[in-house]
């Protein structure tokens, strides 16, 4: 059957046949093949104009339509309705072309706009006879909805969408729903108090039972579509369980303040807080970033930060709790750890490290040992023997101890402590202290055997058969290394550990006058300080590299040449020289650095032919150290490494015989004690999991990692670091103690430098006082998973930051605020409660001012930050000049600088003339800057605004005590990311985009999405409220009607020709592209496809295609519109 | 470029006199626009207030004498700002301070000393009665006319005066004069910011008009007419005054007004600034005019609120204005468009001013200033 096809043409009024000659159009048309009816009318959106299409289908039994008048955007959703209701198929019988926006609006010519409806109109014709039917599919719709940001937008269409009885998600990133507007203290121009109408919005959404509120969440992302999205939420780890009461004890013994966000940082919280005391939900919060770098870095993973704040807080008991979680013998740590914690410490950025070692050995020296509670302990069966009293082995003991076992450490030496007893001297370590320790050790239970060495006598093996279950081996490391040079075994020459172990025993070892120490590490200088002691007149330690490479610790050698000692450098023994069988001198060798070696530091090399020698009496070497394990001698299983030390798992510290663990410098070779208490409590939790037959590597804890820590603010004040006090040289002629520790007053103040790393210091104090058992500091981020049906984005705005607008001083002069700032200092719940004070220049608020400048546009109507107007700032300025006014009293002067005044608002421009009334003072003219150079006496002390008044032409200056700046609403920081998540455009001012700006201002790119507040753009509050409404009118249109119908206009992909190679979905800006593993090719999405024919386009083997907009139709197009230049005008 | 700082103080000395409303001003320029001045040279009352917006100097520059108090741009203002009452709060500051034009010495100087500001002697000032046989006002008189100073001392004034009592005897009104101890209504010393000054002479009329039992007065002036009407609210507020241009009117319209002698002139009517804009009285002289037979009225094209000032209202009388800044000269020759060969007028100020203008254009062949009661008087049988 041949085509019937009817042209209707459009005159538009005049806006199309003011320019088209459309009855030209309309004969011409006519002669066009296949047409049988030529029509134009005045308006063909007009009931009349459709019923000429309606009636004529049938009469002239018309197979097709086109229609030729405006654009499509405006009434092909029209034209189709009647196409429909004259009996025909609206996609495959109608055609519709844009002669008003194409032709008569873009020419001043006639002929030209004719010629131009007629190319188009033939075009439309030969393409429609091509047309196919189509019908449009509908979805269901997921009723429930989705709001993110819990502002007075999101508020308000929360309780919108659970009024009308569908269940609403709240999501809020804050710990607090509320919004900027509940940090105001009123709201202009009715002065009603923000909270009053606030709050009452926040119980609403927190009671209604058909909202679920997740704050302290972020929507991390959104798949699906219209009607069907899913949309995975975080819920950030709050550490405070919804058991909360907000009774708020837990912030009066956080000993962590942070500055308050909520108050813009002109005060400051805790590290538990709550937002303000009307947030909802009333559950508190912790802030919590990664563990410290000094929690890290030790060994023992102590506490530092948690035991420092608690120091700061003069909680010296509580601090040495904390670290006795960790590290039993803190008071000898306090002296003897090489603090690596201090090494990274934070706070050497800002000036010096903090001195922690001193903090924990101030922490310890500061309580009454003999009366330090005992944890209640439940008491085991089993018992652990522990072989060697030094830190690996009490260290085991006492985790073992407070586990319940029955311990007994077997100690060869008449004295326990291992090496910390007789290795290091009593000047550095006094046996008190060490004593005190082991002595708490003893009251939890732990037997130690004086004079008991495992060995031959008494075996390993004996241990098993005693009772013993399980055994830890932690003799350390005591035998001094050979010199291996000629004449070593001369009388005089004495190991180092030997000659400690005797001195710290209470023997005086036999020294000549002239004493030479061999070695470069801390038992080199510990022997050579004490041979000083001992009365030698000359002590010189004599070191193959230089001073930069010793071991030692650095106080440790300044200590050394305070008192005397030598330091000789690059220079090694060669032979030790001997008369009559005793010691008489040293023949050395002088050394160079050469290559480095394995630890990195430069290999020193003997230089030939320096050799020269040195007097000495005594010699004693102290080159290193290495474990004895000659007790171990005949026990089966066990296994020693080629350099004489036991082999053990490096996580489980088990050794090769079933029941036994080693750890400790038997282990690893000389190291250091906080190592070895490190390695006893991880041997102490293998024993653990061992005696109640657990795998020993599971459900270990895990050591903390991270570098999310709090940012160091460069305005903290410098401050040194706090330093020990010292026995001076002169006075150090016996064994009594060096360093005297911190004193007391310097001890908290040292402790307040820490700059808090981790924010939470985790010290405890508030679990300790929370009635309600509600903080978990365990707890960790929930994902969640939500199925709704639309969503409302209403994330608000962000205040633009004034700080790179020098001109005005802001972050110079502590009186120049921002509004944000300004509100919480007027509002009752801000630092000042609700006084406006001005600052000096410690931040710290003083008085009244008598002056105040506001500052309007800064940063909006300006093209170097925000070509836009925000809006609400001429009305804050005025609220601001009332408030100002009403509690400072008449005489207070208030002036504005403004640009123009935005007053537009109702009741807005009475508002403005009550404020003139109330006689502050409107300057117009944008403040150029802000300045505190007095050019006479009247503006001294002042803040000086210059500003040109513009209605008088003249110069002013003003001089004021404080300044407003009236910073631009600005797009969100995360804008662009929001945005990508819920596939929102972006406009030019970076917020986002509504579809139309005036008919469609709440809805979005992505059908089902919807914005309202100030997200959009800048607004004020009633006109958020309006917004919020109308987008929870638009999402409940599609809860209530519960289906969605889709564009039947989109891309298939035809799975005969489809080759499977996925280009399309790289393509595809809308994810509406699945992947069929099992047929190897693509499929589309229809309820997500959007038509726009990206995957069409690029599809290699054609198999893409958009209905509606195939190559046929679109071909067929292209040969109507080219047909004039093919045969010349006369077609 | 100089550079200034705001003085408050300034502001706030200037709003408790009487210009508080001077805060509210949006700075439109509306009055800079209506002002009649700008017909002659620059001026900006804008300006003016927006300096004393910010108590800065030169508010109290020469222009401050400008203002002629014509209400034109108060009628019209969109924010209700008073500013006449602006001008005159800071005039009296500068009153304060002793700095005004060596030419309102004069008046002021009279006023305080003599109860005038024409330097008559008080014994004459009832002097132009003579003759006229009025009664002194006393028990069961209805009308006291209060007699304008001008109208007292000024000889082209006082024949006004004089046209006005046989007006008045011919409707049979029952009235009576005043005594020497009457003193000026104050109006133009108010204006020119003597506020003590004024507050002086109004109590003081207000006790004799008291001690004389006076209830109705009925006045020629319309500067009278405001000053007892809405200043003397602030000492007594009991007067009841009517202008004789309404009074007079209502006698018409009541019959007891005869006007039967035709006098085949065409005449046009200036409306006083303090009758028309000020008190809102526009068509009874008109009604008056055109009930004598014979009498053409015809419009000037800016008639009642739009009327142009004569210049000589707010102490615009004494001031020395250039020749060519005149508005009264400026209304002359709008009266000549008209045809008109008589301009009439119904305020002693205009009637001087006028007389002035129509002599020193050379216009005194062509045209002549009839004050309402001279127009009436000739248009009443003898």
């Amino acid at each position: 059957m041949g085509e019937r096809i009817g042209v209707y043409i459009c005159h538009c009024g005049t806006n199309i046949a003011g320019k088209v000659r459309v009855s030209e159009v309309r004969d011409y048309v006519a002669t066009l093949k296949d047409v049988v009816v030529a029509r134009d009318y005045l308006f063909m959106c007009s009931d009349p104009g459709q019923e000429l299409i309606e009636k004529d289908i049938p009469e002239h039994r018309l197979t097709r339509v086109v229609v030729a008048s405006c654009s499509p955007r405006m009434h092909e959703i029209t034209f189709r309705g009647a196409v429909k209701r004259g009996g025909l198929n609206p996609f495959r019988s109608f055609h519709m072309v844009c002669i008003r926006e194409h032709c008569s609006w873009v020419t001043q010519d006639e002929d030209e706009a004719t010629a131009k409806a007629k190319d188009l109109i033939r075009a439309a014709v030969n393409r429609v006879r091509f047309h196919k039917p189509l019908e449009t599919v509908e979805y269901p719709v997921n009723p429930n909805v989705l709001i993110v940001g819990g502002g007075i937008a999101g508020m308000q269409a929360a309780l919108d969408v659970a009024k009308a009885g569908y269940k609403a998600y709240l999501v809020e990133r804050q710990p607090t729903i509320g919004g900027h507007m509940l940090q105001f203290d009123k709201t202009f121009p009715t002065l009603d108090c923000a909270s009053c109408i606030g709050t009452p919005k926040m119980v609403s959404v927190a009671q209604s039972p058909n909202i679920e509120l997740l704050t302290y969440s972020e929507v991390e992302e959104v798949s699906g579509f219209i009607g069907n999205y899913r949309v995975r939420v975080r819920k950030k780890a709050r550490y405070v369980k919804p058991e909360c009461t907000g009774c708020g004890e837990c912030s009066n013994v956080c000993p962590i303040a942070r500055p308050n966000e909520w108050d813009e940082r002109l005060g400051q919280r805790k590290a538990i807080y709550r937002s303000f005391p009307q947030a909802v939900p009333v559950t508190f919060v912790i802030e919590k970033k990664d563990r410290g770098p000094c929690v890290q870095a030790c060994p023992a993973g102590t506490n530092v930060q948690g035991y420092v704040a608690l120091i700061g807080q003069g909680k010296n008991q509580e601090a040495l709790r904390l670290i006795m979680e960790k590290l039993p013998l803190p008071g000898t740590l306090g002296r003897i750890c090489p603090a690596p914690c201090e090494k990274v410490c934070r706070r050497g950025d800002l000036d010096e490290p903090l001195a922690i070692r001193e903090l924990k050995r101030y922490a310890a020296d500061q309580v009454d040992w003999e009366n330090l509670p005992v944890p209640a302990i439940e008491p085991k069966k089993q018992r652990v023997a522990i072989v060697g009293s030094g830190p690996a082995g009490l260290s085991a003991a006492y985790f073992l101890a407070l586990e319940g076992y029955r311990v007994t450490i077997f100690e060869a030496l008449p004295v326990a402590g291992g090496m910390l007893r007789v290795g290091i001297p009593d000047y550095r370590l006094p046996p008190e202290v060490l004593e005190r320790e082991i002595g708490y050790l003893r009251r939890l239970g732990v037997e130690i055997k004086l004079d008991s060495p495992i060995g031959a006598g008494h075996t390993l093996d004996d241990l098993f058969e005693e009772g013993y279950q399980a055994v830890y081996l932690a003799t350390g490391a005591h035998r001094s290394a050979k010199l291996g040079i000629p004449g070593e075994e001369t009388t005089g020459v004495i190991p180092a550990t030997s000659f400690l172990k005797e001195v710290n025993l209470g023997s005086r070892p036999q020294i000549g006058p002239e004493v030479v120490v061999i070695g470069g590490g801390n038992v080199a200088v510990d022997a050579a300080r004490s041979a000083m002691r001992l009365g030698a007149s000359s002590v010189s330690i004599l070191y193959r590299r230089t001073r930069a490479e010793m071991p030692a610790y650095p106080e440790e050698i300044e200590a050394a040449i305070e008192e005397g000692v030598r330091l000789e450098f690059l220079v090694a023994p060669v032979e030790v020289i001997a008369q009559d069988g005793k010691v008489k001198g040293l023949r050395c060798v002088r050394m160079e650095l050469g290559e480095p070696d394995a630890t990195g530091r430069r290999r020193p090399v003997p230089i030939p032919g320096s050799e020269f020698q040195v007097k000495a009496d005594t010699v004693i070497s102290a080159i290193g150290q290495v474990p004895d394990t000659r007790f171990l001698e005949g026990i089966k299983g066990l296994q020693v490494s080629g350099r004489g030390t036991v082999v053990v798992d490096p996580v489980t510290y088990e050794t090769t015989k079933k029941g036994v663990f080693a750890g400790g410098d038997l282990v690893t070779g000389p190291a250091t004690a906080v190592e070895a208490v490190a390695a006893g409590r991880e041997a102490a939790i293998s024993i653990h999991r061992y005696l109640r037959g657990l795998d020993l590597r599971e459900g270990r804890p895990s050591k903390p990692s991270g570098q999310n820590w709090s940012e160091v603010s460069p305005e903290i004040p410098r401050r040194p670091r706090a330093k020990a006090i010292t026995l001076p040289p002169d006075k150090r002629k016996d064994f009594s103690e060096v360093n005297l520790g911190l004193p007391r007053e310097d001890a908290s103040a040292e402790a307040q430098r820490c700059v808090s790393c981790g924010v939470c210091s985790e010290c405890m104090e508030c679990v300790s006082v929370c009635k309600a058992k509600a903080i978990d500091h365990k707890m960790e981020d929930e994902v969640v998973e939500l199925e709704v049906g639309s969503i409302i984005v209403a994330t608000g705005y962000d205040l633009m930051d004034p700080t790179p607008m020098t001109q005005f001083g802001y972050g110079k002069y502590p009186n120049v605020f921002t509004s944000l700032e300004f509100e919480r200092l007027n509002n009752a719940t801000g630092p000042t409660g609700g006084k406006i004070l001005m600052r000096d220049q410690n931040g710290a608020f003083t008085r009244p001012p008598e002056s105040v400048a506001i500052l309007h546009c800064i940063g909006s109507r300006d093209v170097n930050y925000h070509e836009y107007c925000s809006r609400v700032c001429c009305m804050y300025a005025l609220k601001f000049a009332h408030l100002i006014k009403d509690k400072l009293g008449h005489e207070t002067q208030v002036y504005n600088f403004y640009i123009d005044l935005r007053c537009f608002g109702k009741g807005y421009e009475e508002f403005l003339k009550r404020v003139q009334d109330e006689g502050v003072m409107m300057i117009r003219g944008k403040a150029a800057r802000v300045t505190d150079e007095a050019l006479d006496d009247s503006e001294k002390g002042k803040l000086i605004v210059v500003a040109e008044d513009t209605l008088l032409g003249k110069l002013l200056r003003v001089p004021v005590d404080m300044v407003i700046l009236c910073a631009a609403m600005e797009k969100r920081k995360d804008a662009e990311q929001v945005a990508r998540t819920f596939g929102i455009s972006i406009g030019r001012d970076g917020f986002f985009l509504e579809e139309h700006p005036k008919l469609e201002p709440v809805s979005t790119a992505t059908s089902g999405v919807f914005i309202a507040g100030a997200c959009q753009g800048p607004k004020d509050i009633p006109d958020t409220v309006a917004q919020a409404k109308a987008a929870a009118s638009e999402a409940l249109a599609l809860s209530s009607y519960g289906r969605v119908s889709v564009s039947p206009t989109i891309a298939e992909i035809d799975p005969y020709i489809c080759v499977g190679c996925q280009v399309c979905r790289g393509l595809c800006a809308y994810s509406a592209i699945e992947f069929d593993e099992t047929r190897n090719v693509s499929v589309v999405n229809e309820a997500v496809c959007k038509g726009c024919g990206s995957c069409a386009a690029h599809c290699p083997s054609g198999a893409a295609k958009v209905k509606h907009f195939t190559d046929k139709q679109l071909f067929a197009e292209i040969d109507g519109l080219l047909e004039r230049l093919r045969f010349g005008e006369a077609a | 470029m100089e550079i200034l700082a705001p003085f408050p103080e300034v502001t706030e000395a200037i709003a408790q006199v009487a210009g508080q409303t001077l805060r509210i001003c949006i700075q439109c320029g509306t009055c800079t626009g209506l002002c009649p001045w700008n017909l002659v040279k620059r001026f900006s009352p804008r300006e003016m207030i927006r300096l004393a917006q910010l108590g800065l100097e030169g508010f109290e520059s020469e222009a401050l004498w400008n203002c002629v108090t014509c209400n034109t741009c108060v009628q019209k203002c969109p924010r209700g700002v008073e500013i006449i009452d602006v001008v005159r709060s800071m005039r009296a500051i500068m009153n304060e301070t002793g700095t005004i034009p060596a030419s309102l010495k004069g008046p002021l100087g009279s006023l305080a000393s003599r109860g005038n500001p024409w330097g008559g002697d008080r014994s004459e000032r009832i002097k132009w009665s003579e003759g006229l046989e009025v009664p002194t006002y006393g028990p069961g008189t209805e009308y006291l006319l209060f007699t304008c100073c001008t109208q007292a001392y000024d000889p082209r004034n006082q024949k006004a005066a004089r046209a006005l009592v046989k007006v008045l005897k011919a409707c049979g009104v029952n009235f009576g004069l005043g005594w020497d101890r009457e003193s000026c209504c104050g109006d133009a010393c108010r204006k020119l910011g003597g506020e003590e000054l004024f507050l002086r002479l109004a109590q003081a009329n207000v006790a004799l008009f008291e001690e004389k039992e006076v209830r109705r007065i009925l006045v020629a002036s319309p500067h009278c007419l405001n000053a007892f009407r809405k200043d003397y609210k602030e000492v007594d507020g009991r007067l009841e005054v009517v202008h004789h241009s309404v009074l007079l009117a209502n006698l018409l319209r009541q019959g007891r007004l005869e006007l039967k002698k035709a006098l085949h002139l065409k005449v046009t009517y200036h409306d006083p600034c303090y009758l028309g804009r000020h008190n809102g009285i526009y068509e009874p002289p008109r009604e008056l005019i055109r009930a004598i037979p014979g009498v053409q009225l015809v419009e000037m094209k800016r008639n009642r609120d739009e009327s142009l000032c004569c210049g000589g209202g707010g102490g615009g009388i004494w001031m020395e204005v250039p020749s060519g800044e005149r508005f009264s000269k400026l209304r002359v020759a709008q009266a000549e468009e008209t045809g008109a060969e008589v301009i009439v007028a119904a305020c002693p100020y205009c009637v001087s001013m006028f007389e002035d203008a129509i002599k020193t254009t050379g216009r005194s062949e062509s045209m002549r200033v009839m004050e309402l009661s001279e127009l009436l008087s000739e248009a009443i049988e003898d």
